[in-house]
């Protein structure tokens, strides 16, 4: 499947080196055929005051059009000559010009993968060293060690959430694929009913055939629901019905709902509310998401978050055997 | 049970292994690729755990030699990116789980064990030959008489499942079970989105392989008659 997505990201790149390309053989095609046209022009003006007194006969007019083809045939010819030559010389000049681009660009991830790794590695010496060290000790230590291993871990979450935020735009991005959404929330839920001291969770979900990124979409729904149970008093309700040929999944809790002064910033990086508890960036995430895949995330009021995601085109009917 | 743990960070290797201890399991610390690759190869264990940026042999070769070996030992590996590629790049290599840094220990004991409880893996044929369709287990591709199949990790995922069980009609809770991981109430279109998907590409490439419905039950993949269904032509 690493090869599939190689040609997508080979792809785009593709697209980006034929359009530029396209772009200087126009520039070079205009410049090639107004100077075509003025030789042609040039020539013919020159020949005809030459042969002026002839051109008064029909024959004579006939003989200089007839002078004039193989000019015309020289023209064209050379021209098409030329333009060929230009378009090898367009591809390898776009080729050119892009290549910096294209190593900026692996520079970039290299570093944005290195830095991730350098980071990753020793917090996850820090949370493993902590955990089994919380095991070992008495109190008050013990929760000091508890409290290191959590920062740890949420801070392994804030290197992966950036990382996700900073490849946003990258082609390759997503991994697309066939899915049904239900399926994707009822596994989000499960694996968050499995945490210990849970809320009650209650789900209404209808069938949702979409075209998306399984992980990117688990992600985006468990943000939600994780923001739900961390500012619930008792309950969290998830629906997903379709609408218009779109999927809609709301998430709400009976918490106090979202505080006013929060809510022009809700999905910006790093806006968090007084009360959140989490990195700033879960709705930013939400937000890239929901958008990648076509659709939208809205606020709608009180506590509720609601995606919009196109359902998929089904196909042409596959031949029945 | 004796598991081995690649991983080149003292102070990670110390602590998993400590913690792995006190669930009353036996470990081997490795900090070499190489070196460790050779346990692996010449020891038995009953779970290996890799780190993905080892020193002499990164964690990726060390299950592809292995699995080349025909090591059917589960192996967990431990990375410190999240990338598609990485993911796609580990499980392709023959690693059943990865685990991102940093984790939680209770989390690396919960997957530990579940990749304990579902043991070594039965050797698998790793290439299917059905009619004109070819699949690879150890590449996950497929092709018919030689030109590739295009498919997505599910798609190739449901016509290895349909491949191993070719002939048997499958149902359709029965393919969501194990392609879906659906174990909840009601039920889902999926199956058929997927099975109409996976014959439009069968058919595509005029595979004689074809997946059938059985009416009321579900699908099964089969060989098609020689003079059958040509009508689009």
């Amino acid at each position: 499947m690493g090869r599939r997505l190689q040609a997508r990201r080979e792809t785009a790149e593709g697209r980006a080196l034929l359009r530029l390309t396209a772009s200087y053989l126009a520039v070079f095609a205009i410049v090639i055929a107004t100077l075509s046209v003025l030789a042609y022009t040039f020539v013919a003006n020159t020949y005809r005051s030459i042969v002026a007194p002839a051109l008064e006969t029909p024959e004579g007019r006939a003989g200089f059009a007839a002078a004039l083809r193989p000019v015309l045939a020289a023209i064209v010819t050379a021209d098409a000559l030329l333009l060929l030559a230009v378009g090898g010389a367009s591809f390898a000049l776009a080729r050119s010009a892009l290549s910096p681009l294209r190593r900026a660009r692996e520079r970039e991830e290299r570093f944005a993968a290195d830095a991730a790794h350098e980071l990753r590695t020793p917090l996850g010496a820090i949370a493993s060293m902590a955990e089994n060290a919380e095991l070992d000790a008495a109190e008050p230590a013990r929760s000091v060690f508890a409290s290191i291993a959590r920062r740890a871990l949420e801070c392994g979450d804030l290197v992966g959430d950036l990382l996700t935020l900073s490849r946003a735009s990258e082609p390759g991005a997503l991994q697309a694929e066939t899915l049904d959404l239900a399926i994707v929330v009822r596994h989000v839920i499960r694996d968050a009913a499995a945490a210990p001291g849970s809320l009650a969770i209650d789900a209404s979900l209808s069938e949702a055939i979409v075209t998306g990124d399984e992980r990117r979409l688990r992600q985006l729904i468990r943000n939600l629901l994780d923001n739900a149970l961390a500012h619930a008093a008792s309950r969290v309700a998830v629906t997903l019905q379709t609408n218009n040929g779109d999927a809609c999944l709301s998430v709400e809790d009976d918490g106090p709902g979202v505080p006013a002064d929060a809510i022009p910033r809700l999905f910006e990086r790093f806006a968090k509310g007084s009360n959140s508890r989490g990195s700033g960036l879960g709705l930013a995430i939400c937000r890239w998401i929901a958008s990648a895949h076509g659709g939208e995330i809205v606020f709608a009021g009180g506590s509720r978050f609601t995606v919009r995601l196109p359902l998929a085109t089904p196909g042409p009917a596959a031949p029945l055997s | 049970m004796r598991i081995l743990l690649i991983e080149d960070d003292d102070d990670i290797s110390g602590a998993v292994a400590a913690m792995l201890g006190r669930e009353r399991y036996a470990v081997d610390v490795e900090r070499d690729g190489e070196r460790g690759l050779d346990r692996l190869l010449t020891a038995s264990y009953a779970l290996a755990i890799v780190d993905v940026g080892l020193p002499s042999r990164d964690g990726f070769a060390i299950c592809r030699a292995a699995r080349d070996e025909g090591i059917g030992t589960p192996l967990l590996i431990l990375t410190a990116q999240d990338s598609v590629e990485q993911r796609i790049r580990g499980l392709d290599a023959g690693a059943d789980d990865y685990l991102i840094k940093p984790f939680s220990i209770g989390e690396l004991t919960a997957r530990v064990r579940a990749l304990l409880r579902r043991g070594e893996r039965p050797p698998l044929p790793t290439r299917y030959a059905i009619g004109s369709l070819e699949l690879d287990a150890g590449t996950r591709s497929a092709s018919v008489a030689g030109r590739a199949l295009e498919l997505s990790a599910t798609e190739y995922r449901l016509l290895e499942f349909f491949a191993r069980e070719r002939g048997r009609t499958l149902s359709r809770s029965q393919i969501l079970e194990k392609i879906w991981d659906f174990d909840f109430q009601g039920s889902s279109n999926i199956v058929d989105v997927y099975v109409s998907q996976l014959r439009r590409k069968l058919a595509a490439l005029d595979s004689t392989a074809t997946i059938a419905t059985a009416w009321g039950v579900g699908y099964k993949l089969v060989v098609k008659p020689p003079k059958a269904a040509r009508s689009s032509g």
